[in-house]
């Protein structure tokens, strides 16, 4: 260990002693990382340029299913998928203004307007970042930004597993499950019973969810998609209308594969303070 | 990459057949033509393979000859027509089952990650859904299993305890019932201090009876388990005028893990001191994600 005033940056050392910095020609960054993920990212070599944020106000249509039959609503499907994309396209548009590499830490979220049911607010917001060293290989499918819903901490870790991301794909499938009928129900009473026509629905709506999701993956040309998840949703529809929505951020091997036996074992540690 | 319209879309005709496809599938208890397609091609590498894990677990997975191949994921929606519990048993089952068809057909050696979860329909009476959904991975150098382990850990634990020479190899589920239909009255005890011998003897017998399910439904799977999850209810049933009666249910699940008594784990361990004021992810607890029974399950029901 070196003397700490030896191992403070001179830059840094400047600003301790109160003179402001005269570089950031960009002039300061905006981010909502956490100091955590600000190092690791940084740690991965990579700096922060701005928060990115795209919204979108969707008036979402009206689609009923039929009483008694499973199927797709397709086109809530349709709206719920496009008004995220639209609120994705925006944000990568902001990205790609600032000059960044890419987005991390995308979130998505769907909030109701109070005063209409069928208006969904649709955001997206994660923090622009930008290679120290201008290495162009980082960047996403054709030239864009890439946009990731990895944390600071994933990202750098990533990166150690020899993957970089490359987009955040999704799928969505707004379902109706059908009603039982009467003489189906009588049959069940006093029986223990599946109910099958209910898991086919459960079933087939995540199918084609996953299913879409896996296609964008393809599209953008990944090897694999990581930290995938479901999530069921009903925004304030029908009774028996659920979303199944996947999302996941596609990745790819970074140009040099990094041969599995260099990836360092993570350490077992045990807190003692109780 | 606004890809909807290209996506696989699913027009009236097309989801005719799928929907045709699925009811023949569940009701011969296989999988559907196309969910079969997908894995197979997720497990050649003609698709991208889609994973639960993490970075940090796909890192650990990586440099342990672990790879990822298809989300697998499993569901039964159930009916109670005579019994909650047991129906319980037989809906994480039926699920389990379907989960471990769809790891097959994707070539693999393991399931890992894999959480239960449940949905509610508003409206669906006595009947509610069991989903299991999980990660298979293939590990390098094996050919692939005709039956897949089960691991309801995620990635991260498994790789340590394969270390240790642990394996994760399944879950298992007790669930028993019972009701007490006299000999508990507390009438008579009224301002006393005392124990209820038959109310004690009867949710002990339950919890006893529960335990041994587990254990019979674990013995195929492995010689041990590791039983996190317990779920349990006692109701006070009044009916007309007859004398109330005691129902008293209780489920237990948990992972069942095949190992050997002379390995002993060869990680070393670092006693760290954690700075921390607050929250620490060294000393929260972990979020309870692999099961389905939190508070929300909490619920009263039939037997």
């Amino acid at each position: 260990m070196s003397d700490a005033s030896t191992s403070i940056p001179p830059h840094a050392v400047e600003r301790l002693k109160g003179l402001r910095g005269q570089g950031h020609p960009g002039g300061i960054f905006t981010s909502d990382f956490s100091v955590n993920e600000f190092l690791l990212v940084r740690k991965a070599g990579f700096e922060p340029i701005g928060l990115c944020v795209g919204t979108c106000v969707y008036h979402v249509g009206i689609q009923y299913g039929s009483w008694g039959q499973n199927q797709e609503l397709t086109k809530l499907s349709q709206a719920m998928y496009h008004a995220r994309e639209l609120a994705m396209a925006r944000m990568r548009e902001e990205a790609r203004d600032m000059g960044a590499d890419g987005i991390v830490g995308v979130r998505l979220t769907v909030k109701r307007l109070e005063w209409d049911a069928n208006i969904l607010e649709f955001m997206a917001i994660g923090t622009g970042i930008v290679h120290a060293a201008g290495h162009p290989g980082f960047k996403g499918a054709e030239g864009q930004p890439f946009t990731s819903d990895l944390s600071g901490q994933d990202f750098w870790t990533l990166l150690q597993a020899g993957y970089r991301p490359l987009a955040l794909v999704m799928g969505s499938c707004v379902y109706h499950v059908a009603h039982q009928g009467l003489l189906q129900s009588l049959g069940q009473i006093g029986r223990n019973t599946e109910m099958t026509n209910f898991s086919q629905a459960l079933y087939d709506a995540r199918e084609i969810a996953m299913e879409r999701m896996q296609h964008e993956a393809t599209e953008a040309g990944a090897e694999g998609v990581v930290g995938m998840e479901l999530h069921e949703g009903s925004h304030n529809w029908k009774p028996h209308v659920i979303e199944f929505f996947a999302v996941g951020t596609a990745v790819k091997p970074i140009a040099a594969e990094l041969a599995p036996d260099t990836i360092p074992d993570p350490q077992l540690v045990l807190s003692v303070n109780s | 990459m606004s890809a909807f319209g290209s996506n696989p879309n699913t027009p009236d005709a097309q989801a005719a057949t799928r929907a045709r496809e699925w009811q023949a599938a569940l009701e011969a208890d296989r999988l559907p033509g196309f969910v079969t397609t997908r894995l197979k091609n997720a497990a050649a590498g003609r698709t991208p393979w889609l994973s639960t894990m993490t970075p940090a677990e796909l890192l650990l997975s990586r440099s342990h000859g672990i790879r990822p191949i298809a989300t697998v994921s499993g569901t039964c929606w159930y009916h109670f027509g005579w019994s909650w519990t047991e129906g319980h048993a037989e809906g994480w089952h039926k699920a389990l089952g379907r989960l471990k068809d769809e790891a097959i057909a994707a070539g693999a050696n393991a399931v890992l990650d894999v959480k239960l979860r449940t949905t509610r329909l508003h409206g669906t009476g006595s009947s509610m859904d069991y989903t299991v959904v999980g990660t298979a991975v293939a590990i390098e150098g094996l050919p692939p299993s005709p039956d897949p382990v089960i691991a309801t850990v995620p990635a991260i634990e498994f790789v340590r305890l394969l270390e240790a020479g642990i394996v994760t190899t399944g879950l298992a589920i007790g669930a028993r019932y019972g009701w007490l239909t006299s000999g508990w009255s507390t009438l008579g005890w009224f301002g006393r201090s005392a124990d209820l011998p038959e109310l004690t003897n009867f949710w002990e017998g339950i919890r006893r009876q529960a335990l041994q399910d587990l254990r019979r439904d674990a013995a195929p799977q492995g010689n041990g388990v590791l039983a996190h999850t317990h779920f349990s209810q006692i109701f006070k049933v009044e009916q007309n005028n007859q004398t109330p009666q005691i129902l008293g249910r209780h489920i237990v699940l948990g992972t069942v893990v095949q190992t050997s008594a002379d390995r002993t784990v060869p990680h070393t361990i670092t006693p760290v001191v954690d700075m921390r004021d607050q929250l620490s992810p060294l000393r929260e607890t972990a979020p309870r994600s692999h099961t389905a029974y939190g508070a929300q399950a909490d619920e009263e029901g039939p037997i």
